[in-house]
């Protein structure tokens, strides 16, 4: 234990020392989150101010129900929405002219339409310039509509059971321009997602901790290279020490790197991880399972160059389809292999701490990253050394 | 050579028929020696002839493929953790941390053989003095001259009082100052009753510094003994080079016939003598061969060294 002591300390020293560890493993990843905030989280907030928007629209003998759909629009709560009503003919030309946002032409017999379970086509017309206030009424307009087919299966299905047509009527009426019986509540920790800002942090810091850990072992293919190894090995230490304080000094590099840049990261862009114990539990995995990493890495390569190549690529590859940059829509074999990326439970563990999870929450992340970092290590052990005599 | 290496007792180091192969080549080929108490054992051959495998097992670096290596009477092997206390490394290439100071990077290595405390301050200054880098404890060893690294190199290896320091070729690139400076320490630490074994292909460092050498090539140990008796394998005899205007032809002639004269090789303009006791001929001989009508301008005794025993045992120069 002594010479692990005295191998580990003397390392940090070193590392300390060197200062590189400080530029590649604080400052860089800093930087990083704050550019990628600046270009895709909006200087920090994750909130759009909406512009006011016009919709040119026609509804002539649309109904009530198309009523009720313009009446939505106008009275939407998050934009200022200018309704322009002109004759059906007219709405393609008025919509361009006027620069609005939208254009809307509800079909005569709209209601009756919806009523009695019959098809019918609303049709959208986009501004010239696209903007997020177009789509954000195309939504809304969607959203309506979707309700109103709720009459028209309402509808449908009483006819089946054979009720009298004026009570079909009303029953699609109620269904169409009623509230939803159910309705989508989002919550945090159950959609385990956090904030961009939040997934930025935490996947720039999954991302670097792969860098980072790469100081502890990848120095010791320094240390054959700067002639110190030899003069190691014929000290009086037990057989692994070596290895081992390498692989420690790693980890613990890991493990405050991360701790400062989710620290750091929260505080600068405003973003919350939840229990810091239950964080601190998540970085004691993912560093484990990146240390882990390096001694297959180490196994590999032939030199502090290759071993510094491979560990980029590594991380690279590791990160991105983590979700370090941007989180990675994917399914079958290909969403079930990223789900044992260490660096996906890592930031999918915060997600889910940050909506107030606990450690029984993150039991499932927390089990993959150790479980990576065990079948590395098994891994690194059953290859061959290229080079390195580790 | 040292009075210590007079004394009878029992060895410290005994390797025993040591192989070592790597590819279906073998580099350490049945290598066999001791080295007692106070002596200085060197293995003297060129580069790529074993030495540093030899060391390597010694140290416990690398296992051997057959054979044995006892340490104090225990078996060295690269588990041998216990063992390797005993042992003081120096390795052909420098091995100090250059972002560390000199006294950092002495008390780091003697942390690791277990040295702490005063012991190892006290220790860490006497060697610092000893390496001559006293006043240059507190810099880091980047800044350091090739020697002044090589010294350090040294001090590190002797620090914890090592029953066997091992030195594999300490003075490669050093300049001559500090050359000295190093082989002054090896015979100082040699004086007081250390162990050494000394690699080195310089033939007058191995002359200058060992009790016993062993004239090693091709992973064979060709020949060992004490510098005499190495010289003896050559047959003793010393050579004399003549150089002059004249008659060479007659002089070579006369000098034939003179007794205690082997062989005479005719130059252009010189005469090779082969002889036995160069000194006490050189009267007899500069008399005949000015008799004989040869105008000597220069005359060289060439006494037989371990570069001649090399070139006897193996047919090449040492430095090839």
């Amino acid at each position: 234990m002594r010479g692990l002591r005295t191998m580990v300390s003397n390392d940090l020293r070193l590392r300390i020392r060197d200062r590189s560890v400080f530029i590649f493993s604080l400052l860089v990843p800093l930087a990083l989150m704050g550019v990628l905030n600046l270009s895709f989280g909006g200087g920090g907030t994750d909130s759009v101010d909406l512009q006011p928007a016009v919709v040119v629209a026609s509804s002539e003998n649309s109904g009530q129900l198309g009523e009720a759909l313009l009446e939505a629009l106008d009275t939407l709560p998050m934009m200022d929405v200018t309704v322009t009503r002109v004759a059906a003919d007219e709405v393609s030309g008025e919509t361009r002219d006027t620069g609005a946002e939208l254009g809307l032409i509800l079909p005569e017999g709209f209601t009756t339409a919806v009523t009695s379970g019959e098809a019918s086509t609303v049709q959208v017309i986009e501004g010239d310039v696209a903007s997020i206030e177009t789509n954000v009424l195309i939504s809304v307009v969607d959203g309506v509509l979707q309700q109103f087919a709720a009459g028209t299966v309402t509808a449908t299905a009483g006819g089946m059971a054979g009720l009298p047509e004026d009570e079909l009527t009303g029953l699609a009426q109620r269904t169409a321009a009623g509230p939803a019986a159910l309705t989508l509540s989002e919550g945090q920790a159950s959609a385990e997602q956090l904030s961009l800002s939040g997934s930025l942090v935490a996947g720039q810091t999954g991302l670097f901790l792969l860098f980072t850990v790469g100081f502890g072992v990848l120095g010791l293919l320094a240390e054959r290279e700067g002639g110190t190894l030899t003069r190691l090995r014929s000290a009086p230490v037990a057989p692994g020490t070596i290895i081992w304080a390498k692989a420690l000094v790693g980890f613990i590099l890991g493990v405050v790197a991360s701790s400062i840049l989710l620290t750091v990261g929260s505080l600068l862009f405003d973003v919350s991880f939840g229990s810091p114990a239950v964080v601190g539990l998540l970085i004691l995995a993912v560093a484990a399972a990146a240390t882990s990493l390096t001694f297959v890495v180490a196994k590999l390569v032939r030199s502090a160059e290759q071993a510094n190549v491979a560990q980029s690529i590594l991380a690279m590859v590791l990160g991105v389809a983590g979700g370090a940059f941007f989180p990675l829509q994917t399914s079958g074999i290909v969403a079930t292999l990223m789900d044992f990326n260490p660096i996906s439970a890592f930031i999918r563990g915060l997600g889910i701490t940050s909506g107030g999870g606990g450690v029984a929450d993150v039991a499932v992340p927390l089990a993959i990253m150790l479980g990576f970092a065990v079948l590395a290590t098994v891994i690194s052990r059953l290859l061959p050394d290229r080079g390195a005599r580790l | 050579m040292t009075a210590a290496s007079q004394l009878q007792s029992a060895p410290i180091l005994g390797v025993n028929s040591l192989v070592k192969r790597y590819d279906n080549h073998t580099v350490v080929n049945d290598v066999s020696f001791h080295i007692e108490a106070g002596e200085t054992y060197g293995l003297l051959g060129p580069n790529g002839a074993g030495k540093t495998t030899i060391i390597s097992m010694v140290a416990g670096l690398i296992p051997a493929d057959s054979g044995s290596v006892e340490l104090m009477g225990a078996v060295m092997t690269p588990t041998s953790t216990r063992v390797k206390g005993h042992i003081g490394l120096v390795p052909q290439e420098l091995a100090i941390y250059p972002d560390l100071t000199a006294k950092e990077n002495l008390m780091f290595f003697g942390r690791l053989q277990g040295l702490g405390g005063k012991e190892l301050r006290q220790r860490t200054d006497l060697v610092l003095n000893l390496i001559g880098l006293g006043d240059r404890a507190r810099e880091q060893t980047k800044k350091f001259s090739g020697g002044m690294k090589r010294r350090l190199n040294i001090g590190i290896g002797l620090l914890h009082r090592p029953t066997l320091l091992i030195l594999d070729e300490p003075t490669v690139g050093v300049d001559p100052q500090s050359r000295n400076s190093i082989l002054e320490s090896v015979e100082t630490l040699a004086s007081e009753g250390m162990a050494v074994l000394y690699t080195t292909h310089y033939m007058e460092e191995a002359e200058r510094l060992c009790d016993r050498i062993a004239i090693i090539d091709q992973g064979r140990i060709q020949a060992e003994g004490t510098r005499n008796q190495l010289v003896e394998l050559t047959g003793g005899v010393d050579r004399i080079d003549l150089r002059g205007t004249g008659s060479t032809s007659n002089a070579a002639t006369a000098l034939r016939q003179l007794p205690g004269v082997q062989q005479v090789d005719s130059g252009p303009s010189n005469l090779l003598l082969t002889v036995h006791n160069g000194p006490g001929l050189l009267a007899p001989i500069v008399a005949e061969a000015g008799g004989a009508g040869m105008a000597l301008t220069s005359v060289e005794i060439v006494r037989p060294d371990l570069e001649s025993v090399f070139l006897h045992l193996t047919g090449k120069a040492l430095r090839d």
